[in-house]
């Protein structure tokens, strides 16, 4: 089957990430990659080759209406293959795409590639612990893991505009606040310092933010510290269900080392830990280990870090 | 209110075991119910204690995922249906097929809750594609719930915002974990749950007409994690100083 690689998601740095993917797979199936747009064309998108706008669509969603737009133009249309950027939006609106256009769908891929009739999809299942290659026939829908292709710098070919139309939501916004961020882009950091529950106190992670930032670091999180506790933003919690990194150092700060935890973190070059239980999982994923109170290591490394200077 | 709670038979990710290949040996592998399935349970529970109604807990799975059927009924929900399929893994569009089938079949229900994924593949797909195919509205990700006889008011826990919205009924949610603190049932419980009528249902049954787009499983290893291991020893001062020096030398820090 021939066709274009579509590429979606509703978050701009992930949609050029989804780009890219499908720069790559394009050649497979004979067609060019094609960056999907509602309403209209982002500054903030990079991709190679084509940009279809859909025109009537809502442009910020809700995944609903954005399903329904994507699988209108996908009828007349005719890709091959639409990758979709696996957020918690971008979910949604594959699972819905993939129903309503009636193929198959393969979820969380961080390596795809295609023989033109068929795609294959590599991702990490039962919390990372095994790596999984999927075939699904074309067309297909595959959900693309942030983080897994770098962002296309491709320059926008030519802008298609298509009336797909103003479907009918039933889901009403009633407010949105936005999560406190904070500068972090922890997918680009070169060390990152994460803290886990051997924090004591929300208060506490000034002193992990000063080592992160001594490194030239930046500060992540288990997924507890940002999901239940609140003490930090999502952006920061680092595993399956956050982010994955793949920093030059990865410093474990009383993070016991969790199978969920360390799924988000394994690639890193070099990972080193704090705990005070010589037992905790994380020793064993680690290269460099400390036994010891946090409270003491850590102004001891900043003591050491500085000693130089 | 009739509210349906889907759960899943997980892989045990802690369990399993390898070939000495790398392979991981996933037939007749420990499984569990899915640790997030627990808060959609607790999620159901709590809806029908506040506007009255009844509970079922549907699950698609081997002979196995009966156990995980029973731990809702321990937990509190009033009858079960099991859609008895081979372990068909990773295939979404089946699962969410064999559930928006035995959903029809098992009554008309306002709310369908689900967790944010499953613990062993965690690809957050099956919750939406069950409200697509059954036509209802879906909230993903939801961390508080209000439910009225005619609509459910939420809060989306997404990455970058905190979304309140208000959707009609019928509805599927997903619960994210912070939604709740599950209930641990008691043993009573647990021996009362083996009276709860469940539903046997086979899958060649209701997907007669039409399967669903297959998914075939190429490959499988084990993620290997090569690691030096090395514990830096002594005073806290010495070993952060050796810290410190590996990094150093490993040339993974600039300072
Ligand atoms: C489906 C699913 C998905 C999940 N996804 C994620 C995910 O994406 N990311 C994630 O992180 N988790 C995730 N989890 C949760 C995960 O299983 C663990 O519960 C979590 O990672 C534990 O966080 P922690 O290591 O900070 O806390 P704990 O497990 O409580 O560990 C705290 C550690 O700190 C040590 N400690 C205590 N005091 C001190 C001190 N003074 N100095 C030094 N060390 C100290 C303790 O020895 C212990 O090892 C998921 C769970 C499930 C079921």
């Amino acid at each position: 089957m021939t066709g274009d690689v579509w590429s979606f998601s509703e978050n701009a740095a992930v949609a050029s990430e989804v780009a890219l993917a499908a720069e790559g797979l394009a050649p497979a199936v004979q067609g060019g990659p094609v960056v999907v747009e509602v309403g209209r064309a982002r500054d903030g998108v990079r991709g190679g080759g084509e940009r279809l706008v859909l025109q009537g669509c809502p442009q910020d969603g809700p995944a609903e209406a954005l399903a329904e737009c994507i699988s209108r133009a996908a009828k007349s249309l005719g890709p091959a293959i639409i990758l979709v950027g696996a957020t918690r939006e971008g979910r949604e609106v594959a699972a819905r795409l993939a129903v309503k256009l009636d193929v198959g769908c393969l979820p969380e891929a961080s390596r795809i590639s295609s023989d033109g009739k068929t795609v294959s999809a590599e991702r990490s299942v039962y919390a990372g612990r095994v790596s999984a290659t999927l075939t699904s026939p074309l067309p297909c829908v595959v959900t693309v893991r942030p983080g897994s292709f770098a962002k296309s710098t491709g320059a926008t070919g030519t802008v298609r505009n298509y009336d797909a139309g103003t479907p009918e939501v039933r889901v009403r916004r009633l407010g949105s606040s936005r999560r406190e961020t904070g500068s972090v882009d922890l997918k680009s950091a070169k060390v990152i310092v994460s803290a886990g529950r051997g924090v004591k106190r929300k208060e506490d992670l000034p002193m992990l933010e000063g080592l992160a930032s001594e490194m030239k670091g930046a500060l992540g999180c288990s997924r507890p510290l940002s999901s239940d506790l609140g003490w930090l933003s999502e952006e920061h919690h680092i595993g399956l269900t956050g982010v994955v990194v793949k920093p030059d150092l990865y410093l474990a700060v009383g993070i016991s080392g969790q199978l969920q935890h360390i799924a988000g973190m394994k690639d890193s070059k070099v990972v080193a830990a704090v705990n005070t239980d010589r037992d905790a999982p994380i020793f064993q994923a680690s290269d460099y280990g400390i036994v010891g109170d946090l409270y003491q290591v850590v102004p001891a490394l900043r003591k050491a870090l500085s000693a130089r200077h | 209110m009739n509210v349906a709670v889907c759960v899943k038979h997980a892989v045990d990710e802690g369990e399993l075991r390898f070939d000495p290949a790398g392979r991981p040996l996933i037939e007749g592998a420990a499984g569990k119910m899915g640790a997030f399935d627990k808060n959609a349970v607790e999620a159901a529970l709590r809806v029908r204690s506040e506007v009255g109604g009844e509970v079922v807990g549907v699950t698609v799975g081997g002979a196995d995922a009966r156990k995980s059927l029973k731990e809702a009924l321990a937990m509190g929900a009033d009858r079960g249906v099991h859609v008895l399929d081979e372990p068909h893994l990773l295939n979404p569009s089946r699962t969410s097929a064999l559930l928006a089938a035995s959903l029809r079949e098992a009554g008309q229900f306002d709310l369908v809750l689900c967790a944010e994924g499953s613990s062993d593949t965690y690809s957050g797909l099956v919750p939406p594609m069950v409200a697509e195919r059954l036509g209802y509205a879906y909230v993903g990700y939801a961390r508080k719930l209000g439910v009225t006889a005619s609509e459910v008011r939420a809060e989306r826990s997404l990455e970058e915002s905190i979304e309140s919205v208000a959707s009609p009924l019928p509805a599927v949610i997903s619960v994210v974990s912070e939604a709740n603190e599950p209930r641990y049932p008691t043993l009573i419980q647990i021996m009362q749950a083996s009276k709860k009528p469940v539903a046997e249902v086979r899958a060649q049954d209701l997907l007669s007409a039409g399967g669903t787009h297959s998914v075939t499983i190429g490959s499988m290893f084990a993620h290997s994690t090569d690691r030096k291991r090395i514990f830096l020893e002594g005073t806290t001062d010495e070993a952060a100083a050796k810290l410190v020096d590996a990094l150093r030398k490993e040339g993974v820090i600039s300072v």
